[in-house]
């Protein structure tokens, strides 16, 4: 049965196909903006291997010849997913991907987790435990590197002790001597607060929150790829409300990773 | 003899003040053939960055038995970073609730512990190892990647109105339905010292989980 449409009906329809037009439209700019984001390649090579998954073990089950193009849609460790211009996607080698070409013939490059990496890097995570004053010590930090030298340095610490409890927020710097050494030499510096929760059984003592500065020794050694094993020595000076200013070692041990 | 030296001395100058005509016929002409200057424009190429998608962070929830304290629920979320293919960083934070020991069950109105002091929270710092990467199929058109990894670390557990130092280790699989989305199953034992129950003594807390995640 054929029903005449109402001019309401008729105008609402217009209005969703407009607007689904714009949508439509919209979304279509937003694939080419996409696109045009993406890092287009070229072989030079005879070809590229492209496997199912991102690891060595994983099948190649694509090959890119020489002279094709491939888009880099996005990177993990140290594998690229790639799209070919054929339209087949897969994870390219990153060993592999430095020998490819921009369009004008320059080479790519990546930063590598390499020797090179550990000299000069941007970001710095690490864990570490240790010894502080007598407790338990568990750290963590996270560091932004100026320059191959310089860094900013956020560590939070919790440490576990027979008498009391507590943890540590410092912002410091760290000075790299060396950087270029395999075994680098650093010296640290910088402020923080303490929280103490002291452990009583007969009298419960107050928990306490002080400023406290610290001055630091360390090394750090290259192991491989991307890591690096880092210790270090800090004198922390606790600021109290007491006559006396508390002093308390801390010793630490552990591994970090750069990127 | 001396006519020799005075010849030999200005031979050089002579033949410098002969050269630039020698060589200016060298030089093209307006109309004579030229050697071809290639001026060809570089084409301006735009590099953009590329995406890293490293970080993988999600949420998960399932069972903790807590030594002595029974069974419990546990929920809680985890970052990873994947430093390389092989190896990855977690640091995660989790939560529980202890029950009642058997002592506690068996006893009426005996409690052990305020109900404040129930409430069990960790976290660990870990690294992770993937030892057995891979893939799966399901049916005849589905492949997913997936990994069995190893994984172990450091952290501290709040539990009974004490802190403890936990050292954890475990063993996960990973399964990706898509590149950006993974599916957890995880198996780890929480150890700490304990004291709660007179004697200090190393409680081990198994535990396992289902989670979910997100690369970016």
């Amino acid at each position: 049965m054929h029903r005449p449409t109402s001019p309401l009906a008729f105008l609402l329809l217009l209005l969703a196909l407009c607007a689904g037009g714009t949508v439509a439209c919209a979304a279509e700019n937003q694939d080419e903006d996409r696109n045009s984001k993406l890092a287009q390649l070229f072989i030079v090579e005879p070809y590229l291997e492209l496997r199912e998954g991102p690891g060595r073990g994983y099948a190649i089950t694509q090959v890119t010849p020489r002279g094709e193009s491939i888009d880099v849609l996005y990177r993990r460790t140290e594998w690229f997913r790639v799209r070919t211009s054929r339209g087949v996607e897969g994870w390219a080698y990153e060993a592999d991907m430095l020998k490819a070409r921009w369009a004008d013939g320059s080479p790519f490059t990546v930063d590598r987790g390499d020797r090179s990496g550990f000299t000069s890097h941007r970001w710095e995570i690490g864990v570490q435990a240790g010894d502080f004053g007598g407790a338990t010590l568990i750290s963590g930090y996270v560091s932004r590197a100026f320059n191959e030298q310089l860094a900013l340095e956020l560590t939070a610490s919790q440490f576990l002790g027979n008498a009391s409890n507590g943890w540590l927020l410092d912002l410091g710097l760290a000075h790299v001597f060396k950087p270029e050494w395999r075994l680098s030499p650093l010296v640290t510096l910088g402020t923080g607060m303490i929280h103490i929760e002291p452990k009583g059984t007969l009298v419960q003592p107050e928990d306490r929150t002080n400023q406290t500065a610290y001055a630091g020794v360390g090394l750090r050694y290259y192991w491989t790829r991307r890591f690096f094993v880092r210790g270090e020595y800090r004198s922390n000076m606790v600021f109290t409300d007491r006559n006396e200013n508390e002093e308390i070692d801390e010793w630490k041990l552990g591994f970090a990773f750069f990127f | 003899m001396e006519i020799g030296v005075r010849v030999f001395l200005l031979a050089p100058l002579l033949l410098a003040m002969a050269a630039p005509a020698a060589f200016g016929q060298s030089e093209p002409s307006e109309d004579g053939p030229r050697v071809i200057e290639p001026e060809v424009e570089r084409r301006a190429v735009n590099k953009p960055q590329i995406d890293t998608e490293n970080w993988e962070v999600g949420g998960y929830a399932g069972v903790l038995s807590i030594e002595d304290f029974g069974s419990n629920p546990v929920y809680g979320i985890r970052a990873d970073y994947h430093i390389t293919e092989d190896f990855f960083f977690e640091a995660n934070v989790g939560r529980s609730t202890a029950g009642k020991t058997s002592f506690e069950t068996l006893g009426g109105d005996v409690t052990l512990l305020p109900p404040g002091d129930r409430r069990l929270t960790y976290y660990n710092l870990s690294l992770g190892y993937n030892l057995l990467p891979g893939e799966v199929y399901l049916g005849r058109n589905i492949a997913m990647n997936s990994s069995l990894y190893l994984i172990g670390g450091v952290g501290a557990t709040e539990f009974a109105g004490d802190q403890h130092f936990t050292i954890n280790f475990g063993a996960g699989y990973r399964l990706l339905p898509t590149d950006w989305l993974a599916i957890h199953v995880d198996v780890q034992d929480l150890m700490f010292q304990s004291d709660l129950l007179g004697e200090s003594k190393l409680a081990n807390n198994l535990g396992a989980w289902l989670g979910f995640t997100v690369f970016f």
